[in-house]
């Protein structure tokens, strides 16, 4: 169960790294593997992972990102507030008896209505939005009173007079542009002698209309005043002081602009929305990951998870390990697509081989950029540089002598437990079952290990795959095309 | 605000400040950031201990959360600010380009000096700027606009000082080592201490009987409680003001700087300070900064080089530990600095313009 959980079979990204396949995506245009890190992200669609809303992105920025109606607690910043109901005893008015609310009060001849009010609180922690001072609102989608920027007005002027301040130089500096281009004009004038150009005269003679509009001038500001400074409270040396009443620096960054010291200050945060990314390969511009926009919905219009396209591995014995000590590992290959596959079990690439590999894809992704400029609009992305794999191999791992095929997936065989042996199959194959397939192999962990090291061995398993039918005309039928995945494997701890 | 409607159509700038601690985010043209979150690039802490590769991948998966979990906008073709201290080590610098250009494909990038930018939020453009963060205390004037930068100070008097002094203090009182994390450091720090006034700290140095602030009970997690003693309270903060014979002190970095500055700036910084990171938000740093200073300027070191008669601190219209964001903010809306790099010029040059090749061009911030 443990080799089940944990990430101790992991896979190269083309990227050069190292992720357990559950992890990875494939590209099914380039055919190679993909993963968070090197692909390029971007935002789908806004919604409220409170109340489901999907918000279109304009109104999403209006917002300033956050929801309307929900509000997240403002004390353990942990859940959503709710809105809870109170009844409350009310002087009957017109209004209600009416059935209406208003804000027309006549009390009439004493007689109490109940009426339905609102607060907000958190089910988690106790916090309610009657302990800062909020009164209740007559309905949960009432606009809840806002909170107030104390520096909100200032912070407007300053930013209009520096506002100001460079559109005014912008046009000084055009118009000594303007100035120098009439004094150096190839075709000097006859007024020139006098110090006059046309635009001048034009000007002097009212002609120039566009000169005659006034200047912007920087708006006026006062500049900020040193103040004296308050000294420290006496009480401060002798008033013990009660933490539940003194808020955390967590607490204090939920609200950023006032970051209260006082939990009497703590108001209800409107919820922040969440985004649905999607996310496409850079090599070829197409979305490995296009969620669908209903946000109630977990589905994806367009996935490629690695795992639905590249056969897993999973180990599911290991002997003891112990330095140049050979031991038998058993590893589990399941073929998760709908054709068979001829697997064939290979060295790792040397070094050199890999500085090639990358070198090669470099060329062919610069080669591909150059042919896709001149026929698409879309700028391509970049690609990050791939990198050399950082894991070691400490273990030799004795190859299979012989390539095998694994049965395509059938999902009606999926209930079959017969465990199907195949006289005709190499001796390294323990068993067969459905899509999956045992194999044992032998590994010699390096002399120079210690106790409690880990013993990594890797292979490249070449892989046939069957493309899945398009629309696209060129790729109408199946095509078989044979790729390889590089495969890393934490086979365990040296024991004594 | 109905002018800017009609003129700038375009997306708003993204303005980001990664600081050692904590990072401050958001868009141009805003009076406060929309987040502050922990900064999760471990080496931007000790950026010289880790390799370059390392902090690349941390700054992309940094920038990851910025951009599509807090800000939630495709970077691309996006104009970035990125508001730092002109002592930010070039390396993050260049990484920080790097990332942005080449994984988040944004349109440009500019880096804007926080001490600088930072004094915009007071209308004015003189002013002595003291960033106290998490790392370091840094000094550096402003004067007519430009950077006085070679009369720079920096030590490490900031929030990780008053950290050390905090947990050793009460790991020397008998509190378990393993339940001091720095979050909780941190809580106790935010929560219970304060800047004491400077004739009790004197006081407490001369070893003098005094009646210290009360103890406090503080739970950790639930469970254990323990005792945080009010001298603790009182002097956890004076790690920034130790007394010893570098005169490395807060106050002294401080007059250094000054003294740094052409004879006659020195009276319009001490008359325009403006304290601005988290540090400076906590209780009685600006009267105590002002008490030694005031000392300072009368003792016989500096009585005779200075002709200071008085210091005085600004408020900006933002809390310390955003205000050079909100700098950032302005500026980026209106550019008043105009040089950014662009994608092209990056990829033709990958190369960030140093500093000292920045200040000269900075259009004067005042009408
Ligand atoms: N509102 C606040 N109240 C109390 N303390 C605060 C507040 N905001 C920040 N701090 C404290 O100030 C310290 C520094 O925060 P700041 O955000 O200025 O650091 P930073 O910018 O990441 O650091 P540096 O500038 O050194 O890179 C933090 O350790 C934090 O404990
Ligand atoms: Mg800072
Ligand atoms: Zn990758
Ligand atoms: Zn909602
Ligand atoms: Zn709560
Ligand atoms: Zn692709």
């Amino acid at each position: 169960m443990e080799y089940l959980l944990s990430k101790n079979v992991e896979y190269v990204c083309e990227c050069g790294l190292l992720k357990p396949l559950t992890n990875l995506y494939f590209c099914r245009h380039c055919l190679n593997l993909r993963c968070f890190f090197c692909c390029h992200h971007e935002v789908d669609s806004h919604f409220c992972r409170n109340c489901l809303e999907n918000i279109p992105s304009g109104e999403a920025k209006l917002r300033k990102n956050k929801c309307n109606t929900c509000f997240d607690c403002p004390s353990c910043t942990l859940s959503a507030l709710s809105a809870r109901a109170t009844t409350i005893q009310v002087p009957m008015t017109k209004e209600v008896k009416e059935g209406g609310e208003g804000s027309e009060i006549e009390a009439s001849s004493g007689k109490m209505v109940s009426k339905k009010m609102y607060y907000l609180a958190c089910l988690a922690c106790r916090f309610s939005s009657r302990d800062v001072g909020i009164s209740d609102q007559p309905s949960q989608n009432f606009f809840w009173p806002e909170q107030e920027y104390m520096h909100a007005i200032r912070f407007n002027t300053i930013l209009n007079h520096y506002y100001s301040v460079v559109l005014h130089d912008k046009q000084l500096k055009q118009e000594e542009r303007r100035r120098r281009s009439t004094k150096q004009s190839k075709f000097p004038n006859m007024t020139d002698r006098t110090g006059l150009n046309v635009s001048a005269i034009r000007r002097q003679m009212g002609f120039d209309k566009s000169a005659a509009k006034p200047k912007s001038k920087p708006t006026a500001i006062a500049p900020s005043i040193a103040e004296d400074v308050d000294d420290l409270p006496e009480e401060i040396f002798t008033q013990p002081i009660n933490l539940k009443n003194i808020t955390t620096i967590q607490q204090r960054f939920t609200q950023p602009a006032n970051q209260p010291e006082s939990v009497k200050h703590l108001y209800p945060q409107h919820k922040n929305l969440s985004i649905k990314r999607s996310i496409r390969c850079r090599h070829c511009e197409h979305n490995v990951i296009k969620p669908e926009y209903n946000p109630t919905s977990i589905k994806y219009r367009i996935q490629q998870f690695a795992s639905s396209h590249v056969p897993e591995v999973r180990i599911i014995k290991c002997d003891q390990l112990v330095p140049n000590k050979s031991a038998l590992i058993t590893l589990k290959i399941t073929n998760p697509t709908m054709n068979d596959m001829i697997i064939t079990i290979m060295d790792l690439p040397t070094e050199e081989e890999e500085k090639m590999m990358i070198e090669e894809m470099r060329k062919n992704f610069e080669k591909n950029l150059s042919v896709s400029n001149k026929s698409s609009l879309m700028r391509p992305s970049l690609i990050e540089d791939s990198r050399i794999v950082s894991c070691k191999i400490t273990a030799k791992l004795e190859l299979p002598d012989s390539s095998f095929v694994i049965n395509q997936r059938d999902d009606s065989a999926e209930f079959d437990d017969d465990v199907q042996s195949d006289k005709k199959d190499p001796k390294f194959i323990l068993w067969r079952k459905a899509n999956k397939i045992a194999i044992q192999l032998s590994i010699t962990p390096n002399g120079e290990l210690k106790v409690n090291d880990d013993v990594k061995i890797g292979f490249s398993m070449n892989f046939t795959y069957s493309s899945v039918p398009s629309s696209t005309p060129e790729k109408k039928e199946t095509q078989r095309y044979a790729l390889c995945a590089r495969i890393y494997i934490n086979a365990g701890k040296i024991v004594q | 605000m109905p002018l800017f409607e009609t003129v700038f159509q375009e997306k708003p700038t993204i303005v980001l400040e990664i600081g050692s601690a904590y990072s401050k985010i958001g868009f141009s043209a805003e009076a406060y950031p929309r987040f502050i979150i922990s900064t999760e690039i471990e080496s931007i802490k000790d950026v010289l201990k880790s390799k370059e590769k390392n902090i690349y991948d941390q700054t992309v998966d940094f920038f990851n959360k910025i951009f599509f979990n807090y800000l939630l906008v495709s970077p691309k073709d996006r104009k970035i600010s990125i508001v730092e201290s002109v002592l930010t080590p070039t390396i993050i610098r260049e990484c920080f380009a790097k990332v942005l250009f080449q994984h988040y494909e944004v349109a440009s990038v500019i880096f804007l000096p926080l001490h600088l930018v930072s004094i915009s939020t007071l209308a004015l453009d003189t002013a002595l700027v003291v960033d106290l963060g998490y790392k370091e205390a840094v000094v550096i004037p402003v004067y007519s606009g430009v950077q006085v930068i070679n009369a720079w100070q920096a030590q490490p008097l900031a929030a990780e000082a008053v950290h050390d002094e905090i947990k050793s203090n009460l790991i020397l009182n008998g509190v378990k080592e393993e339940i001091l994390s720095e979050r909780i450091i941190e809580d106790i720090k935010v929560r219970t201490c304060f800047v004491t006034k400077m004739s009790r700290a004197l006081s407490y140095r001369n070893n003098e009987q005094l009646q210290a602030a009360p103890d406090v009970e503080y739970p950790i997690e639930g469970s254990d409680v323990i005792k945080i003693p009010g001298l603790l309270r009182e002097m956890a903060f004076e790690a920034l003001f130790p007394e010893d014979n570098d005169f490395m002190g807060l106050p002294y970095i401080i007059i250094d700087a000054i003294l740094k500055c052409p004879v006659d700036a020195r009276k319009e910084l001490a008359e325009n300070i403006l304290l601005i990171g988290g540090t400076s938000s906590v209780l009685g740093i600006k009267v105590r900064l002002r008490d030694e200073l005031r000392k300072l300027l009368k003792s016989d070191i500096y009585k005779d080089r200075l002709y200071i008669d008085d210091v005085k601190f600004h408020s900006a219209p933002a809390k310390p530990n955003f205000t050079a964001w909100l700098g950032g903010s302005i500026y980026s809306h209106t550019d008043l600095i105009s040089n950014s790099i662009t994608r092209e010029s990056y990829f033709k040059h990958p190369r960030i313009p140093d500093w000292t090749t920045y200040d000269s061009s900075i259009t004067r911030s005042q009408g």
